[in-house]
């Protein structure tokens, strides 16, 4: 939707019941882009011109305005009460592709002393063709008698290339992984796009075979907000028993074989750049893990008083990177939760807490939610798929479970 | 995006709004204003041309007030609409090129029939979310939020979040990733897929939103072999009604589609879902409506490689849950059909009682949007 604003006593027109909100954006000196009569086209009457103006605080933000149009004739158009179409007719901007039928781009019309301008809704893109047209004749009073059209075309430098961005880290760590793994984080250099990341991540097997749909596709793919960790969560259907992906096509990863998980090149990072590289992690299939992780079997290493040595917390099997980051907390005996440095290594299998402040003597707790999940996508006391034939099975309901340690 | 469409529950809905008459506009505690995006999509509908918007960057719905609720004949013979490049016409009215415009979700005002895309002008951290409007004539505008009424909830934070500073969630690297949201009764419906643990979340949300976190959540369940059960996440789903009874129809992440009465729907609860048809391998359900034709009720589900299925539903109160593997071509479940013509749809919607409206991909990445007769 266009708009259109009205500089001067005039009160601003609403079109199509949208109000008209903002300050006239300041004018900068003219940059670039020439106006120029549209080939075989009668000589204007009137001199008119078209430049293309930055904003100096947005460097793509680019106005487009309008001089050599007659005082009579802004005022008229002041005081017409026009709709988009009339708008559009008199002033439009294009984005220049092979299709010629495109809408004009979307944005606001101004009239202010001695010019017209148009404010387009978004920031050019960078490598675009514009292409600015403004026919004299669709002026209010000006009539057929009036100039052809005057085309300007514009383009906003291309972004420069730089192939910088890289595949920075992939968990798990771990070489060998259960044949039930749930998830792989990616970790990028830099923020990247979206859109294309099923095309361009493969799982491979031994011989070089692409996996056939190994994991689940979202569309909108399942990045955190800098766009710099991507979760390839691997086909439910093809790790749950008992469903039909499984029991039919079989798992995505079998016990005892290779693959590789492979990020290729082609995959584009935030300013659309290939990244550097193709990225290649081998991993080896074992067993499938469906032992839900036990805590009490963790092992604590209490840091000594007066020092902010880490406390080390040492699990028997990887635990799943995010989520032993997120779901792990020191408190006091009180609750009242500490602030430190949280580091996961050893392949996921050893946990690290560097206090802000030294440790005093005393009781602490580690607070663990349940919900922490293993490789398998296990949880404490509960299977990643729960067999209801097992006799044993036990399941903890409370959502937070403790370990306590001492400081002495 | 859903909407629900049963005879019985349109009875029902028209009795509503006859009282509604009388009763206070949803849309009277709305603020006006202008909502904050970072992202847009799922889209839904909701009575009085009200939308729903998930954004899924900022864990939060925001419920708008189109204004577009000029009611339009449902019957009315609108004439056929097909936009071939319809990314390409977007991408020009919004200035950039056709490779940074992303369509991720599309819905039907059942009111004024006109068609809202969610888009993204871009692909990366800095994309801006735009709500595009196509009108009966085909003619592409974007929607205006500067001033709007609107309502916002916000989803609640996961329960502990030791790993970064508290309160900025911005900086948090976990997301709850919305793939589906639907209107009903009152209440709206999320469906969300964590990108750390494996949730399997449904919210209720009681409309107009009030408090941030007044949504009950229940953790939802699939069985299979009678003998194995896992969290679901639930990748679409719409509100059906059987026996009288509101139920979701849900297809899993995972696996086939089930149904689930909707008063299952408690605070804390467990719901495993009744699997009612097994829809094929190597293949992912993307969007599903359901539409009337003749008195019977159909489900149409667009899916990744297994085309447009149209499904009866004439035995769906009776149908035998699925509990174990059934070989391609068995005739357990629900019977369904493939529709040739719809070849290679991503997403639908119901346009009005005769047509649905497709986004289809087409070669060289173009995108057409059309509408088609109800199959």
């Amino acid at each position: 939707m266009s708009r259109i604003r009205v500089h001067g006593a005039l009160p601003a027109v609403l079109i199509a019941g949208m109000t008209v909100i903002g300050a006239p954006v300041n004018c900068h000196p003219f940059i670039a882009g020439a106006a120029a009569p549209a080939p075989h086209e009668q000589a204007p009457q009137r001199k008119y011109s078209l430049l293309w103006k930055f904003d100096t605080a947005n460097t793509n933000k680019v106005a487009i305005e309008v001089s050599g149009v007659s005082a009579a004739a802004l005022q008229r158009l002041q005081k017409s009460n026009w709709g988009l179409s009339q708008w559009h007719g008199l002033l439009s901007v294009f984005v220049e592709t092979a299709d010629r039928d495109l809408p004009p781009m979307v944005g606001t019309y101004h009239v202010q002393p001695g010019l017209l301008r148009f404010e387009p809704q978004f920031p050019l893109e960078p490598g675009v063709v514009y292409r600015a047209i403004f026919r004299p004749d669709k002026l209010p009073g000006e009539g057929s008698s009036a100039a052809t059209h005057i085309v300007s075309v514009f383009q906003v430098p291309r972004r420069e290339q730089s192939i910088g961005t890289v595949v920075s880290h992939i968990y798990p760590s771990a070489e060998i992984l259960p044949e039930n793994l749930l998830k792989f984080y990616v970790h990028f250099s830099a923020p990247m796009s979206r859109g294309e990341v099923y095309q361009h991540i493969h799982l491979r097997d031994g011989e070089g075979k692409v996996v056939e749909l190994p994991f689940l596709e979202l569309n909108e793919e399942l990045w955190d907000n800098r766009m710099t960790r991507l979760t390839l969560i691997i086909d439910p259907g093809r790790i749950k028993r008992g469903v039909r992906p499984l029991e039919e096509i079989g798992p995505a990863l079998e016990e005892g074989k290779t693959y590789t998980l492979e990020i290729e090149n082609e995959l584009k990072d935030g300013n659309g750049n290939p990244l550097k590289e193709t990225f290649q992690k081998v991993i080896k299939i074992g067993q499938p893990d469906r032992v839900p992780p036990d805590h009490t079997t963790w092992k604590i290493q209490s840091p000594k008083p007066n020092t902010r040595e880490p406390l080390v917390l040492v699990f028997p099997e990887p635990m799943d990177h995010a989520l032993a980051q997120r779901m792990i907390r020191v408190t006091f005996e009180s609750g009242k939760m500490l602030e430190g440095k949280r580091i996961l290594e050893d392949q996921e299998r050893r946990w690290t807490f560097t206090p802000t402040a030294t440790w005093h003597p005393g009781e602490y707790k580690l607070a663990i939610q349940t919900t922490i999940e293993d490789l398998a996508g296990n949880n404490i006391g509960k299977p990643f798929d729960v067999d209801l034939f097992e006799v044993d099975r036990r399941e903890i309901d409370t959502s937070t479970v403790y370990l306590k340690f001492v400081v002495r | 995006m859903k909407r629900i469409h049963h005879i019985v529950l349109s009875v029902m809905m028209l009795g509503l709004m006859a009282q509604g008459a009388f009763a206070k506009s949803l849309t009277s505690e709305m603020k006006e204003g202008k909502p904050e995006f970072k992202s847009m999509g799922p889209l839904a509908f909701g009575p009085e041309g009200i939308l729903f918007i998930a954004d899924t960057k900022s864990a939060a719905i925001v419920a708008i007030a189109t204004g577009d609720a000029k009611a339009v004949a449902a019957d009315a013979a609108a004439p056929p609409l097909k936009i071939e490049g319809i990314n390409q016409k977007i991408a020009g009215l919004l200035g950039t090129s056709v490779d940074q415009v992303l369509i991720d979700d599309m819905a039907v005002n059942p009111i004024s029939h006109n068609i809202y895309l969610a888009v993204s002008r871009g692909r990366g951290p800095e994309a801006i979310p735009v709500l595009v409007r196509i009108k009966a004539g085909g003619t592409l505008d974007v929607v205006s939020l500067e001033k709007v009424k609107f309502l916002r909830a916000e989803l609640p934070d996961p329960p502990v979040d030791g790993a970064v500073q508290q309160g900025n969630r911005q900086n948090n690297p976990r997301r709850e990733s919305i793939t589906d949201i639907a209107f009903l009764d009152g209440r709206l419906l999320v469906a969300g897929l964590s990108n750390e643990e494996f949730a399997s979340t449904l919210r209720a949300i009681p409309f107009p939103f009030r408090t941030v976190a007044n949504g009950t959540s229940v953790e939802i369940y699939h069985g299979a072999h009678g003998r194995f059960e896992t969290r679901a996440p639930v990748r679409t789903f719409v509100p059906f009604m059987i026996a009288n009874q509101e139920h979701l129809l849900a297809a899993y992440t995972c696996t086939p589609l089930v149904q689930f009465p909707i008063s299952d729907l408690k605070p804390g609860a467990k719901v495993k879902g009744k699997t009612i048809a097994e829809l094929g391998n190597r293949n992912r359900p993307l969007d599903i409506i359901v539409y009337e034709i003749a008195g019977k009720n159909y489900l149409l589900m667009a899916n990744s490689s297994r085309g447009v299925m149209k499904i009866s539903t004439d035995n769906i109160g009776n149908v035998e849950g699925i509990i174990a593997p059934v070989p391609d071509g068995g005739k357990k479940g629900l019977a369904y059909e493939t529709i040739e013509s719809m070849s290679g749809v991503d997403q639908l919607d119901r346009l009005d009682n005769k047509h649905v409206v497709v986004l289809r991909r087409a070669e060289g990445g173009s995108v057409i949007l059309e509408t088609l007769p109800l199959p």
